[in-house]
């Protein structure tokens, strides 16, 4: 190829940029999709639409010298757009391996390089079809104060704070935000962007592939340039872990950033620092000139889109989980059974047997006090049925319609730390006796020392070292919003004065720092189960292991979610 | 189910069969609606009242159907405070109720203060939108919002900060703000409101101008504008699309005036197309008008 005239420019990465099928990465990208998502993406090439960003390699005409060029060739170019694309069909039909398609690719029709639009889509595709292989953090969009005066901000007064009186909602325009974010980015990184909506989710993707260079040229993929050490980097660019993806929920002023799965040589500092840049120049560029945004870490962390979506997406279920999305039924029938002009009595779910065995369950749970739980349910197997069914409306009144193990909406992990005191009395066990039932791994350490944490696995030591460092951001949050801070300093007051016999001794209580990992495929449904099968005692069960704080990380104090996560406010 | 039949016909049989309940099972279904529905309305009828009040009085009734007659006055009772509260939430819209929080640590003894604001829309009254309150500040009557279902496309956190501040610390030097419920609930009501009836003149422009349905965007596709949506969360921007490319935007601002327009065709602004759609009109409804006169 002639050297070409190259400037370092901030400009992003244009979507049609050719990357040489040489480049190994590419060829991960391709083969880890399966056969038929990669043909029918292929097919996605081959549309007459697309033929500006991904062209395939074309015979320029049918004259007999030119066939001469590719009659060595194993897979020979096709001679028009329409004849590729039956080809392709062809391959649907037929049975065969996913390498011989992956090889027509790479060395037949797109022999010149795939274009980095064509390597976005390869990489959406594989995150569609595989949904869970990224995690999502959620971020929720504040306005901050606008100074209202110049001196405002030389005072360094009221600067930085969030605007809790804003009446307005964030809103989100593709192009301008690229535009911002572009300029946001540093001048010697440069990223590709792709936007995409995916089928069924109400939300906006974006790709962000980000490049080390400062060219926006073929420079800056090629692995063949100049110089011996960009070839080395070059290498380690088209790595996983420079991928980056921002969701938008639609009509929610929440934003998804995909946690970087640390795939490959990369570094993790290095892909964390890429990440931190982009969290940080995304409030920027969401941000007009007076009408400034920051974004606030809400302490949900999930695999899953649909579970992001239902608990801060745009519906009514955001601030109702668990057993309060009673009230959040937004379907038809909802509507009529709910309307003021329905004559009928309303039969609120469970109200009948709430009542009617109160005694019954007070016996039970003396007994589960005292014994083990499978003495419990050895000698009472008259009872058994019985317990079972209020278990089972128990489970339904704390989670509602919630946490059912099909719903699709599962939660992979949850991280509590429990702050409260050691109980004293039996009278005084208040959540406790319910961790040591749920199989958790159940660690209690002391907050500084980091020997002990040995036995942990690498992903819970970075989550323990993520909880650290959000925990004094949180409590620098509450130093510096007055309002919070006094909520909280309330709030943990609270019970103290009420109980003012103990008051002494709870404010000695010895607090272990109890560390709490609930893991599985859908940690909710699982506590669900539990409650439905007897082991947790479903009325004593604290709120937060409902899931209706709507968080995947907190502190607990007593009993509840610190900073009111379930509001949503 | 053809070619079923074609193929074996005892198949068929138990298939008709299976159809045969399934219909009969609905049919069940919708007479035990009908049943309950006929009794809601008996039970709230005055004269219902009137026998049943005079068999109470009245003391030569046996025994048994005394049992009977209680039941069905609490029934009674039951529902006519149903049919009151129903006048209740259709005429003044807020109703409150008590709720009690399942949390065994929940604050103030799980006492839970439910707002239900109803919301027509489409000639329907929607599912209510509920705001759920507690008292989580020691020795303090003030409140915070705990649970609620309202849209995140409604400001819901700012008018918290303003109607419900949240007690401050005795330090601060800022006189404690007073928290008033009612001014709250009054202004997200409002909020709430004026956000359907956005969407709803959003959906009278789209139906004006020929998009109502699929149908007819298929049938005629001679209409000069082929999208109208929403463009924002707070359904307060229109984002219009005609079919030669040109595309606009309408900024409304919260009750639905017409603030700014701006249309971008193939060389710039297309300051005439403004003008001919909004056609010196103030408000949205008045270019919806507009567009079905055309």
């Amino acid at each position: 190829m002639a050297p070409r005239l190259s400037l370092p420019t901030t400009a992003r990465l244009p979507s049609s940029l050719r990357v040489n099928p040489s480049n190994t990465s590419i060829n991960k990208a391709l083969s880890r999709l399966s056969r038929p998502s990669l043909l029918s993406l292929v097919l996605d090439w081959l549309d007459p639409n697309n033929q500006s960003l991904c062209p395939p390699l074309l015979r320029e005409n049918s004259s007999d010298d030119e066939e001469d060029e590719f009659a060595s060739d194993l897979y020979p170019p096709a001679y028009s757009l329409p004849e590729l694309r039956e080809l392709y069909t062809d391959m649907q039909t037929r049975k065969g391996g996913k390498r011989e398609v992956v090889d027509r690719i790479l060395e037949g029709d797109w022999r010149d390089g795939l274009s980095l639009y064509q390597l976005a889509m390869a990489d959406l595709q594989y995150l569609y079809d595989h949904p869970g292989t990224l995690k999502w953090a959620c971020y929720k969009i504040q306005r901050l104060q606008t100074p209202g005066h110049e001196d405002d901000v030389e005072a360094d007064r009221s600067y930085d704070k969030i605007d809790k009186l804003a009446m307005h909602v964030p809103r989100f325009h593709p192009s301008t935000f690229l535009q911002n974010l572009q300029s946001e980015v540093l001048p010697d990184v440069k990223a590709h962007y792709n936007f995409d909506r995916p089928k069924g989710l109400p939300l906006l993707l974006l790709r962000i592939f980000v490049l080390d260079s400062p060219y926006n040229t073929d420079l800056a993929v090629s692995a063949t340039s100049g110089s011996t050490s960009s070839t080395t980097r070059t290498v380690t660019c088209f790595d996983a872990s420079r991928t980056i993806y921002v969701a938008f929920p639609d009509a929610s002023p929440h934003i998804f950033v995909s946690k970087s799965q640390s795939a490959g040589p990369t570094t993790h500092a290095e892909t964390r620092s890429l990440r931190a840049l982009v969290v940080e120049g995304i409030p920027k560029a969401l941000s007009r000139p007076g009408e400034r945004y920051a974004l606030k870490s809400v302490n949900l962390q999930t695999k899953n889109l649909d579970a992001m979506l239902s608990l801060r997406g745009s519906g009514r279920s955001n601030a109702a989980a668990g057993g309060w999305n009673v009230y959040a039924g937004d379907k038809a029938a909802d509507a009529r059974t709910h309307s003021p002009l329905n004559p009928l009595l309303p039969t609120p779910p469970l109200s009948d047997d709430a009542v009617e065995d109160d005694d019954e369950r007070a016996a039970d749970l003396r007994n589960q006090e005292t014994k083990t739980l499978k003495r419990a349910l050895g000698p009472e197997t008259t009872e058994e049925g019985k317990q079972r069914k209020r278990a089972r409306l128990v489970a339904q009144a704390r989670f509602g319609d919630n946490a059912k193990v099909d719903d699709g909406k599962g939660v992979e992990r949850v991280d509590v730390l429990v702050e409260d005191a050691f109980p004293i009395h039996a009278a005084d066990i208040e959540g406790e006796d319910d961790d040591q039932d749920t199989e958790e791994t159940q660690q209690s350490r002391s907050r500084k020392p980091k020997g002990r944490r040995s036995g942990i696995d690498a992903s819970l030591l970075q989550e323990a070292e993520i909880d650290e460092d959000e925990d004094p951001e949180q409590q620098q949050r509450d130093q510096n919003q007055e309002a919070d801070a006094s909520d909280e300093n309330l709030h943990r007051v609270g019970p103290r004065r009420t109980g003012e016999g103990d008051g002494d001794r709870e404010k000695w209580a010895w607090r272990p720092n109890v560390r709490l990992s609930l893991h599985g495929p859908h940690v909710f449904a699982g506590i669900r189960q539990l409650v439905e099968a007897g082991f947790i005692d479903g009325e004593r069960m604290p709120g937060w292991m409902t899931g209706e704080e709507g968080v995947t990380m907190g502190a607990v104090r007593n009993g509840r979610i610190k900073g009111f996560r379930g509001s949503g406010l | 189910m053809g070619s079923r039949v074609s193929l074996s016909p005892e198949l068929s049989v138990a298939d008709r069969l299976h159809d045969e309940i399934a219909k009969l099972r609905a049919q069940v279904e919708s007479l035990k609606n009908d049943v309950k529905l006929q009794t809601a309305t008996l039970m709230t009828a005055d004269s219902t009242r009137q026998i049943l009040q005079s068999q109470t009085t009245g003391d030569r009734q046996p025994k048994a159907s005394e049992a009977v007659k209680q039941r069905l006055l609490t029934r009674f009772q039951e529902q006519s405070a149903h049919k009151q509260q129903s006048l209740y939430r259709a005429c003044a819209t807020i109703t409150t109720f008590k709720v009690n929080d399942p949390d065994p640590n929940a604050v103030d003894g799980g006492h839970v203060l439910g707002l239900r604001f109803e919301v027509m829309s489409k000639a329907k009254f929607a599912r209510p939108y509920y705001v759920m309150l507690n008292r989580p500040y020691a020795n303090r009557r003030y409140l915070r919002v705990h649970r609620h279902t309202v849209p995140q496309c409604i400001p819901l956190s700012g008018l918290a900060a303003q109607h419900l501040p949240p007690p401050t610390a005795k330090t601060d030097e800022d006189p404690p703000q007073k928290q008033d419920l009612s001014l709250f609930a009054r202004a997200l009501r409002r909020e709430l409101v004026r956000y359907h009836n956005r969407a709803a003149v959003i959906g009278d422009m789209k139906k004006a101008a020929g998009l109502g349905s699929k149908k007819a965007l298929d049938q005629d596709s001679d209409t000069a504008i082929v999208d109208i949506s929403a463009a924002d969360a707070e359904a307060k921007q229109i984002s219009i699309q005609w079919r030669d490319g040109r595309s606009g935007r309408l900024i409304m601002n919260d009750d639905g005036g017409i603030v700014k327009m701006v249309v971008q065709g193939d060389n710039g602004q297309d300051r005439e197309t403004v003008r001919r759609f909004l056609g010196g009109a103030v408000r949205v409804e008045e270019v919806t008008k507009g567009l079905e006169s055309h």
